[in-house]
């Protein structure tokens, strides 16, 4: 019975040091972009967090989803790494660039039980120092330290409003163009093969209908000077020739005339399926909005 | 707006397709032994030519009487006897010429004569004579018609097939077939 202050002494003190201890975090950064002041970044905003850099473990998890499960895919190296730096979290954050978007892949482990804890991917619009800051957003995530100004940023580049969307392009503007001319709806949505298609396919079909028209009216009008002469002769030999010529003439015309119409419809047909087609595949709305960066809002990141 | 447009369409398609009009064939030249027999009239065919015609009363009505053969089928003839029937109350008797295609070459007639009973009826006998051939062969011309328009309205000249005859050069005869009348019209 004596012992038993001295016990809840140790468990008094152990609680309060274990309450009082900062986390302590391996961050494995792979960006395959420098970032300047990513590190700085991390540790000048979490004060109460120790933070352990090293990116000599590029590749370890980059298989993490190809396991069966995930969360407990590196758990022996995992714990292995936490008593090598004596940490209490391992962070993985990769950053990886796509025209003009960024995704962050963060994972976050925890070295007591080697398992993953808190995993989160972003696909944004790159803004200004918004690696950074989406860097911040997760870590702060992580430990429960979000700061306004972070969020504010995000936000700045989101339209919190979609009545203020103004679409510059739209499938409407692309199915007007294309019934104007062929292929423009396309190449105004930026498809330029499909736009290439459409305009040599309808040009194509426009110039054999003209050229059958042409034909066919050519035909038409020696059919109609040939019957004449037919007519207007009595001359065996001359009735024969002229007879012979209308009739191939009116054979010509017939062809031509079928042709003509053929080729006509298909344009127009096509003409009006290529509108359709600018209409479908007309500028839309893709994953998030984003309104124009303004440079006079507060930049509070890193 | 979208209704402009539907109809912008339509008449362009209405354009496209009425301009491509599929003309009629009408082939029927009395000389032309195809037409005839188009009309299920058969060869040696004796026409008329112009198959119809329309003057006043001021001018001559030239009717050229012609023999038409099938260019597949030609008969040799040398002569050749037409009857020939025209309106008198419409028309009157001018003159009669032989056609070119029986005074050969050398522009002489040999033999062509005519008579006229003084009504409508005019009797023509032609014969080929010539120093190298016996006999004619194919389509030709074999008179000129000429009248004179005595009152106005419509009416035709036609063959009397029953008494008309061809023969060749051995006196045998060659059997017409068909015969073609002409429409006259005079205003």
């Amino acid at each position: 019975m004596k012992k038993l202050p001295k016990y809840f002494l140790f468990l008094f003190l152990g609680s309060l040091y274990s309450t009082n201890l900062e986390p302590t975090f391996l961050v494995l950064n792979h960006f395959d972009k420098f970032l300047p002041n990513a590190d700085s970044s991390l540790i000048e905003n979490f004060s109460n967090s120790t933070f352990e850099f090293d990116s000599t473990f590029q590749i370890l998890f980059e298989d993490i989803d190809n396991h069966e499960n995930p969360a407990a895919s590196h758990m022996v190296t995992i714990k292995e790494l936490g008593e090598k730096y004596q940490v209490n979290y391992i962070l993985f954050n990769r950053i990886e660039h796509i025209n003009d978007r960024f995704i962050l892949n963060g994972l976050l482990f925890n070295t007591r039980s080697g398992g993953l804890i808190h995993r989160r991917k972003i696909d944004l619009k790159q803004y200004l120092n918004g690696q950074i800051n989406e860097l911040n957003m997760w870590v702060g995530n992580t430990v429960g330290q979000v700061e306004k100004n972070w969020e504010n940023n995000r936000k700045s580049i989101l339209f919190s409003d979609p009545e203020e969307i103004n679409y510059q392009k739209t499938p409407r503007g692309a199915a007007i163009r294309s019934l104007a001319a062929p292929g423009w709806g396309q190449a105004y949505s930026g498809k330029k093969i499909s736009a290439g298609l459409w305009a040599s396919t309808e040009s194509s079909l426009s110039i054999a209908a003209i050229i059958s028209f042409l034909n066919y009216d050519k035909a038409a009008k020696s059919f109609k000077k040939n019957s004449k002469l037919y007519h207007g002769t009595n001359d065996e030999k001359e009735v024969a020739n002229y007879r012979t010529a209308a009739e191939n003439d009116w054979n010509d015309h017939v062809t031509f005339s079928a042709l003509a119409i053929a080729f006509a419809g298909a344009t127009g047909t096509g003409w009006v399926a290529n509108s359709v087609h600018a209409w479908i595949v007309g500028p839309r709305a893709y994953k998030n909005l984003y309104q124009k960066w303004d440079p006079k809002s507060p930049n509070t990141t890193g | 707006m979208k209704c402009h447009r539907g109809q912008l369409i339509i008449i362009l398609a209405c354009l496209v397709v009425y301009s491509c009009t599929i003309f009629e064939k009408d082939f029927d030249n009395p000389v032309d032994f195809e037409a005839n027999e188009e009309k299920g009239i058969g060869a040696p065919t004796l026409v008329f030519y112009p198959k119809t015609q329309t003057k006043t009363t001021s001018d001559s009505v030239i009717v050229g009487s012609f023999i038409v053969f099938n260019e597949d089928s030609t008969k040799p003839f040398a002569g050749i006897h037409l009857q020939i029937e025209f309106p008198n109350t419409l028309l009157e008797l001018d003159t009669i010429k032989p056609g070119l295609f029986i005074t050969d070459t050398s522009n002489a007639t040999p033999l062509f004569t005519y008579t006229f009973d003084s009504i409508n009826t005019i009797d023509i006998y032609a014969y080929f004579l010539d120093t190298l051939k016996k006999d004619l062969e194919g389509t030709g011309h074999l008179a000129d018609l000429v009248f004179n328009p005595t009152s106005t309205g419509s009416d035709s000249v036609s063959y009397d097939l029953n008494a008309c005859e061809m023969i060749d050069h051995e006196d045998n005869i060659i059997v017409l077939k068909g015969d073609r009348g002409a429409e006259v019209i005079v205003q």
